[in-house]
């Protein structure tokens, strides 16, 4: 019994020291331009926690990652890599700001649910692909899912650019001149603010602050898929399959079967990615959509060892993170790209901390050979 | 003269992609997938841009090389000393490579995502083949890294199959059991193949932004070092054949400028040509494709 | 004559496993010495201390003469000493003359020289009279020739000792007569031979001298022509058995439950695993299938789960054909399946005790709907396991990894025998077990047998298969070879089945 405590015990706090490992090498690099890493991480804290509304804004920050780190884990579970999230995202929210301009007359409640569905159709498919070609080709989902992900881009900015573009912009006068964007999404599909339901507890936020309810939605959605991962017999089919798929065939469990189910489901959550920032903040698509949230989301699930819990506060982090970084490149002119760095730190050290502890419980184990 | 042209223009777009094959080419044989090549091209790219602008172009590809090399260098030690997962580390060395490239050109160009342009390698021509007019496009304002690029391809054949190293490193790729029980040192086989893979993906990234743009620009690799793994998984694992894939590509992008420059196309739809043709090709070659049997798996070593 | 190997008192044990006892064993200069016994007696691990593959815990080694310590392969090599493996260490891409060559390349400047290359390997050849063409890649070589590869790695390295390891394992007929050639050969030329094997036929053609081993000891080393004949071996590798009898109420032998009718399968190289196999189980009874591990035993029990598909025959259970019917609704026809390697095939090591307590079956009507599994349900279930299978653990909640292989296989066999199969399949069942799980499990079987269950044990481990088995048949080279009622069988009898022993004529 104490081994399994102190395995559970190391489980938890891996992460955590792995986050700490990463802190310690960025730090390097920040020493090496001459900077005081203590400062630039003690103003990234500051500029994070001085205010609610810098606690609204991590939230917001972090929802998109929560749905990402989310669809990355559910691909891990079954034993696949989907880094094909970047582009399942995107092609997610095009489908919802397609139907969100495009479907007038519509009331909310029924507009709403429909993008939200659209987006995670989008997102489904652009995961049947790569799921399709590796099931039948045996083509390795990561070289597939990275092609799409390119693709995706350059099909995102025909549709935005050429095809779907907004040639009826009003231009403000002496403002410039038209975005390169998709026409506005009607607002009876925008996402509302979470402003009215937080002011009932007096918790008033600025208008700059675009927390949504699509943060409750991840928060949800993060329960749900808890649930099905632990409490139904397909989430129970899912992991078994990821950890021994001969085990689960002699079972009576078709292995290739769970890896479409689960794919699909991953880029079905990818889908919903990009719902926050679209419907709740930009309410249009432009180039300038923001990206690279396919591969914070990979970060996010490693820390968060995929559970949903721990993606939630891995997600955080990260939304701490990147409200941090725009602080220190404003008031100490270190580069924000120094949160990426971090990023991909982390990734290396939680899976090289995960591996020397799986080794280290090996040789726990023969040390004290069971009888 | 077009065909001329367009051949010499297929070469010119063929060569970052060619020289990740080949780098590619000896991580994989070694039993290493190495997906961070991106990651090292981007690196290299900057570097590079960084070195000629200072020192000129030969001290860019020296640093672009070492820039390489110091990421290769960081995924070795994660897969192979701590066996860690090759993709996750591939992905996270490409995310590195992003950070550190923005990272630096901020500090040192003040910018995120240029550099200033920089000068590059003088042209070659080859001396009596210049005077047949039909050939001058091939044969002229060649890069000298193209020609170190051409002359890899029959070089690393030559390793693979003539020395020492070439037979240690792919048996270490097949059978690292077998080698290990031979007395071979697999860890140090590994280590040779993956940084020699990212000694050329940075040397790739170099040409791009020395030779072929003239300065470094964010995002300039564009998965050229997915493509570059694609060629050699179509080249089957050797060098002639990634030489053909890449040509193939290099022939597809030379196509694409040309079809934009007609403009009935939308561009994005050229743009998406090599991604969408490495996908078809895959699914068509996967199945008769033969890579090293042991490649990706992490090696455990025996029992003392 | 000279010894040129010596043991003394060699011991190694693993965790709950003494692979060699107070080994002593000498071998002289130029002999074929055999080095016979079951799976298990302990031949391959005193082999792997012999190449440097193993460290023994105890005792000493001496060649030519020399005390010495053979730290790894390399050192082995140096010694003058060649393993062959029974899994060849080959690179299939490569050519017989880079295999051969292979971290022993004769080079200048980092080249390899492939003129003295070739040179020396064809010499070597020629002096063998091994006859190969060695630019051909070694994947599409027979297995047979593979094996001579693997011999000439040796002797290019200036073997004298040449150890294989069941060298005719995978070999057919006429490649062992080839092989022979080859042995006898190389022992003209003064080599040294050490054969493992456990089929007595070639042993008695090819050795000098036979050494049996036992459960990790030594029990006798004889010259060949001290041997009469095959079943004074057989008897002293299998040993009289101590009488390990269960009381089982009488046979009570119902309808046929399982039956296989002229069963053919092939492997991906298209050789016969199964040539035709027949036998038929009753209900009531326990058919025990004895035989050396690597006979077919595999694939047939993949076949009887319908995770193997056949090339001709017919499976029915329970009288219904199996044809196109899938893992789960075999099961459903109300088979237990207990597969021989538990870590790979019976549990997912890494999920909890509960939930490995309901694998293949979670998703039964009884464990929950499709949308919710019914966790309570099956905590319940897994604790009458638990209870009913004296399963011993500190608690279900942890993954299942961390349970002995005792409790693991509790676990399993509960899984399996709590739902009352009417056709069990046990392969391996007590694998790793100690004489306390073990027992437990043959009791289990036995009440199952006497509650009119049909079981097909399948055991490499002779004593079980006499203890619990009604009939026995035994299994070589991938076909029934002899049957027996149990009461009429011997242990040498079976043991010279095992061992390759010709059909008796069909009655």
């Amino acid at each position: 019994m104490k081994k399994d405590l102190k395995i559970r015990l190391l489980e938890v706090f891996s992460p955590i020291f792995a986050f700490i490992i990463a802190v310690l090498l960025s730090s390097l690099i920040i020493l090496a331009i001459n900077k005081n890493p203590i400062e630039v991480f003690y103003t990234m804290f500051k500029f994070s926690f001085r205010r609610i509304d810098s606690i609204a804004i991590i939230l917001y920050n972090a929802t998109p990652l929560i749905f990402s780190g989310l669809a990355v884990s559910i691909g891990f579970r079954v034993g696949l890599f989907n880094i094909g999230v970047e582009g399942q995202y995107l092609i997610g929210a095009f489908c919802a700001a397609l139907v969100g301009f495009a479907i007038k007359g519509l009331p909310s409640f029924i507009h709403l649910p429909l993008v939200i569905l659209s987006a995670i159709l989008g997102g489904m498919l652009w995961a049947i692909i790569p799921i399709y070609l590796k099931v039948k080709k045996g083509v390795h989902e990561v070289i597939s899912t990275i092609m799409l992900n390119y693709i995706s881009l350059s099909l995102i900015h025909y549709f935005i650019a050429d095809l779907f573009l907004d040639r009826n912009q009003k231009v403000v006068l002496g403002l410039g001149s038209t975005l390169i964007r998709m026409p506005k999404i009607m607002p009876s599909a925008l996402m509302p603010k979470m402003h009215g339901f937080l002011s009932l507890f007096g918790i008033n936020l600025p208008n700059h602050v675009y927390l949504n309810w699509f943060f409750p939605i991840a928060i949800i959605l993060s329960c749900v898929i808890y649930y099905v991962i632990w409490y139904t017999p397909f989430g129970y089919e899912l992991r078994a399959v990821g950890f021994n798929p001969i085990a689960s065939k002699v079972a009576g469990i078709n292995p290739n079967s769970l890896y479409i189910k689960g794919f699909l489901l991953s880029g079905a959550v990818a889908g919903l990615v990009g719902l926050s920032d679209l419907l709740g903040y930009f309410g249009y698509m432009d180039l300038d959509f923001p990206k690279g949230y396919g591969f914070t989301g990979i970060a996010v699930a490693l820390m968060g060892k995929n559970n949903p819990f721990g993606i939630i506060l891995a997600a955080i982090l990260f939304g701490f993170l990147n409200r941090g970084a725009e602080g220190i490149q404003t008031f100490l002119g270190v580069p924000m790209d120094t949160v990426v760095i971090l990023q991909a730190l982390v990734i290396l050290s939680v899976v090289v901390v995960s591996e020397v502890m799986i080794r280290y419980i090996r040789y726990l184990d023969k040390k004290g050979a069971k009888i | 003269m077009i065909i001329s042209e367009m051949l010499a223009s297929a070469i010119r777009m063929s060569i970052p992609i060619l020289l990740v094959a080949l780098g590619a080419i000896y991580a994989e044989r070694s039993g290493v997938v190495n997906i961070g090549l991106e990651g090292m091209m981007m690196i290299g790219a900057f570097w590079g841009a960084l070195g000629a602008y200072y020192y000129g172009p030969f001290i860019g590809i020296i640093f672009a090389m070492f820039a390489g090399l110091v990421f290769a260098l960081i995924h070795a030690i994660v897969c192979v000393t701590f066996k860690v997962n090759q993709i996750v580390s591939g992905v996270a060395i490409n995310i590195l490579a992003y950070g550190v490239s923005r990272f630096l050109s901020i500090i040192i160009f003040k910018m995120a995502t240029t550099s200033p342009p920089v000068e590059g390698f003088k042209d070659l021509n080859i001396p009596l083949l210049d005077k047949i007019n039909v050939l001058k496009p091939l044969v002229t304002h060649i890069s000298p890294l193209i020609v170190i690029a051409i002359i890899l391809v029959p070089l690393t054949s030559f390793v693979l199959r003539r020395t020492v190293f070439g037979l240690r490193l792919k048996s270490v790729g097949e059978n690292p059991l077998a080698a290990d029980t031979l007395g071979i040192n697999v860890f140090k086989m590994k280590y040779y193949g993956v940084l020699i893979s990212g000694i050329l993906a940075g040397l790739a990234g170099s040409y791009l932004s020395i030779e072929h743009t003239g300065m470094y620009v964010e995002g300039m690799t564009q998965g050229k070092g997915f493509i570059g793994l694609a060629a050699m998984i179509i080249g089957n694992w050797n060098p002639l054949g990634a030489f053909l894939a890449s040509i193939l590509f290099g022939f597809a992008e030379a196509l694409s400028m040309r079809v934009v420059e007609n403009g009935i196309i939308p561009y994005q739809f050229i743009k998406m040509i090599p991604y969408v043709l490495t996908l078809i090709v895959l699914s068509g070659f996967i199945t008769k494709s033969t890579p090293p049997a042991a490649d990706g798996e992490p090696y455990e070593g025996s029992e003392g | 004559m000279e010894k040129i190997i010596k043991l003394t008192n060699i011991t190694k044990k693993f965790p709950g496993l003494v692979a060699n006892d107070n080994i002593n064993l000498e071998i002289e200069k130029g002999e074929i010495h055999a080095i016979v016994g079951e799976n298990g007696a302990g031949k391959s691990t005193l082999m792997k201390i012999l190449s440097g593959l193993y460290q023994p815990d105890s005792g000493e080694i001496y060649i030519k003469g020399k005390k010495v310590i053979i730290r790894n392969p390399r050192h082995a090599i140096k010694l003058g000493i060649g393993m062959v493996h029974q899994h060849f260490m080959l690179v299939s891409r490569f050519t017989i003359l880079d295999n051969i060559i292979l971290g022993s390349e004769k080079s200048k400047a980092g080249l390899i020289d492939y003129e003295l290359a070739e040179k020396e390997v064809t010499d070597l050849l020629k002096r063998y009279n091994f006859e190969l063409d060695i630019h051909e890649e070694v994947g599409s070589l027979s297995v047979g020739q593979q094996q001579r590869v693997e011999i000439l790695k040796v002797l290019y390295r200036g073997a004298d000792i040449l150890v294989l390891d069941e060298p005719t394992a995978v070999l057919a007929p006429q490649e062992v007569k080839e092989l022979f050639i080859n042995l006898r050969k190389l022992k003209e030329q003064g080599k040294t031979i050490l054969f493992i094997s456990h089929k007595l036929d070639e042993v008695l053609e090819i050795a000098d001298t036979i050494t049996v081993l036992r459960k990790g000891r030594l029990i006798k080393t004889l010259k060949r022509n001290e041997v009469k004949d095959k079943s004074e071996l057989a008897e002293l590798m299998v040993g009289r058995p101590v009488i390990l009898k269960y009381s089982k109420e009488d046979i009570k032998r119902g309808k046929p439950l399982i039956e296989v009718k002229e069963l053919i399968v092939k492997n991906e190289s298209d050789r016969r695993v199964l040539n035709g196999v027949s036998f038929s189980v009753y209900a009531g009874e326990i058919y025990g299938i004895a035989g050396i591990e690597g006979n077919g035993q595999k694939e047939l029990v993949d076949s009887l789960m319908g995770l193997l598909s056949k090339e001709s025959g017919e499976i029915l259970l329970n009288n219904v054909d199996i044809k196109n019917l899938n893992v789960n609704e075999i099961k459903r026809i109300g088979v237990g399946f207990i597969s021989e390697d538990r870590h790979k095939e019976g549990l997912v090591l890494p999920m909890t005790v509960w939930e490995n307590s309901v694998l293949g079956y979670h998703r039964d009507r009884e464990f929950g709907l499709w949308y919710r599994l019914n966790v309570n349900r099956i905590i319940e279930h897994c604790d009458n396991i638990i209870k009913n299978f004296d399963v011993r653990l500190s608690s279900m909640f942890i993954p299942i990894k961390g349970l002995s292989g005792g409790n693991q296989q509790k676990i399993i066999l509960g899984r399996e025998l709590i739902r009352n199969p009417k056709i069990i399949i046990a392969s391996q069942p007590t694998r790793g077990l100690d004489i306390g799980a073990s027992e437990f499990v043959h009791q289990l079987l036995i009440k199952a047998r006497d509650e009119g269950c049909a079981i097909l044990l399948i055991s490499a481990d002779l004593e079980e298969i006499l203890a619990l088995s009604d009939r026995i048949g035994v299994i070589y080279n991938g076909e029934i070879v002899a049957e027996f009622e149990s009461k009429e069988a011997t242990p040498d009898e079976i043991g010279y089945y095992m061992t390759g022993g010709k059909r008796k004529v069909e009655v």
